[in-house]
């Protein structure tokens, strides 16, 4: 007898099993796979677009395409760094355009963190400094941007950032690289994070950094 | 051929030191080189507050959930139930749909029929006499009942004989009398 499983309550097989299953029409197998990487498809679509109902369509689309491409789909491990990659490019095929008056990615650390402790101008103190770090990330550019947020955000390791944005592994070190030392610079203007600036550029060789020209909001004004 | 000198070797791997995954023996040897390289040393010292910062930053972002449900990638694809095994299970189905095309086709076909011109209407409409017909309407009526049938089979003439359906008022009275029956045929009730 067949048993039917929960897909939210996570299921043990392995991307490979799931992807094996749905090809051969099992939908609670492909359901497990859609509850496992759904959160981060959105969070990735979420960060690149800064529009939440697009967020949610891409992560539609970006299963769509998954359940088309289920005949041709040869997962080794996992199945993740595919569907980011799709994510990646359906995110930026709908990227705000000019006009479009969009909300920015820090405005939700607005919502402070459920474990989050300490008196409110101490929460406030944490938000704002959030804010002023994830207005920093905006200002890098795409190629940057991407690998911070797929990074620091959906929490994957270089070799799997350079399957997603499809380059060498060298490559992604290099581009995280650059962020971080162009970020540095950026961050040693708030003096709580207790950040100095980089050494000069010209030894170096890298491109002098374009300083931030947005105010970052204060509280209270 | 470098332009410029990208400083030292090690500098990329000083900064990647909270991102990247080095093992215990990678780690001590870039530790060890940091004593003797100001660049890296500045980097590793450095590059871990930034690695916090963005940790930190981020950390209300990877709290973002969706609710969206697989019902809505399978609406997407356009993905349908399987249909069922037993054959027998799909009779109702064909008895409802047999009866769907059958009042689609009785309707088309009325409204095809009605719409035609009586001109353009096939020859096979139009009335035709039978034998039966004449020899009745040649006979004269002998009781009320023959009679009543023979005013019937001379009346069904009586649309062919009329000239004009038009009619205009002059002075009180129309122009011709409207309807004339072909009496003709010499044969006179009784």
């Amino acid at each position: 007898m067949k048993t039917q499983r929960d897909p939210a309550a996570g299921d043990t097989r392995t991307d490979h099993d799931l992807v094996y299953a749905a090809r051969d029409g099992d939908t609670v197998a492909f359901d497990a796979l859609f509850y496992r990487y759904r959160d981060g498809i959105f969070r990735l679509g979420l960060a690149i677009t800064k529009d939440p109902s697009a967020a949610e369509e891409i992560v539609v689309d970006t299963f769509a395409r998954a359940h088309r491409a289920l005949a041709r789909l040869e997962p080794d491990a996992s199945l993740r760094p595919w569907l980011y990659r799709v994510a990646v490019n359906l995110s930026y095929n709908r990227r705000p355009r000019k006009g479009l008056v969009l909300s920015s990615l820090d405005d939700a650390v607005d919502e402070p963190l459920a474990n989050e402790e300490g008196s409110p101008s101490r929460v406030a103190e944490q938000a704002e400094l959030r804010r002023f770090v994830l207005g920093a990330v905006d200002e890098l550019g795409p190629k940057h941007r991407i690998v911070v947020v797929l990074h620091y955000l959906n929490g994957l390791n270089l070799t799997e950032i350079a399957e997603v944005v499809g380059c060498p592994v060298g490559t992604v070190k290099s581009r995280l690289h650059y962020a971080l030392r162009r970020l540095r610079t950026h961050l040693a203007a708030h003096p709580e994070l207790g950040i100095e600036p980089s050494r000069p550029i010209i030894a170096t060789g890298l491109r002098a950094p374009k300083p931030i020209t947005a105010p970052v909001p204060i509280e209270g004004e | 051929m470098r332009l410029f000198s990208r400083g030292c070797e090690s500098l990329e791997a000083a900064y990647l030191a909270g991102a990247d995954r080095l093992d215990s023996g990678e780690r001590l040897a870039l530790e060890a080189h940091a004593r003797s390289c100001a660049d890296c040393a500045d980097a590793l010292r450095y590059g871990r507050p930034v690695d916090a910062a963005l940790r930190g930053a981020f950390a209300p972002l990877r709290e973002r959930r969706t609710i969206i449900a697989p019902g809505r990638v399978r609406l997407a694809v356009g993905l349908r139930t399987p249909a069922p095994t037993n054959r027998w299970l799909r009779v109702p189905r064909f008895v409802g749909r047999l009866a769907e095309v059958s009042v689609m086709v009785g309707v088309t076909l009325f409204a095809v029929g009605t719409s035609l011109d009586p001109s353009t209407r096939p020859t096979s409409l139009t009335p035709t006499h039978s034998i039966v017909q004449e020899y009745f309407r040649s006979q004269p009526p002998v009781g009320d009942i023959d009679y009543v049938r023979w005013l019937r089979l001379v009346k069904a003439d009586a649309p062919s004989t009329v000239s004009d359906s038009s009619r205009l008022p002059m002075g009180g009275r129309f122009d011709y009398d409207p309807i004339e029956f072909d009496k003709g045929s010499g044969v006179l009730p009784r």
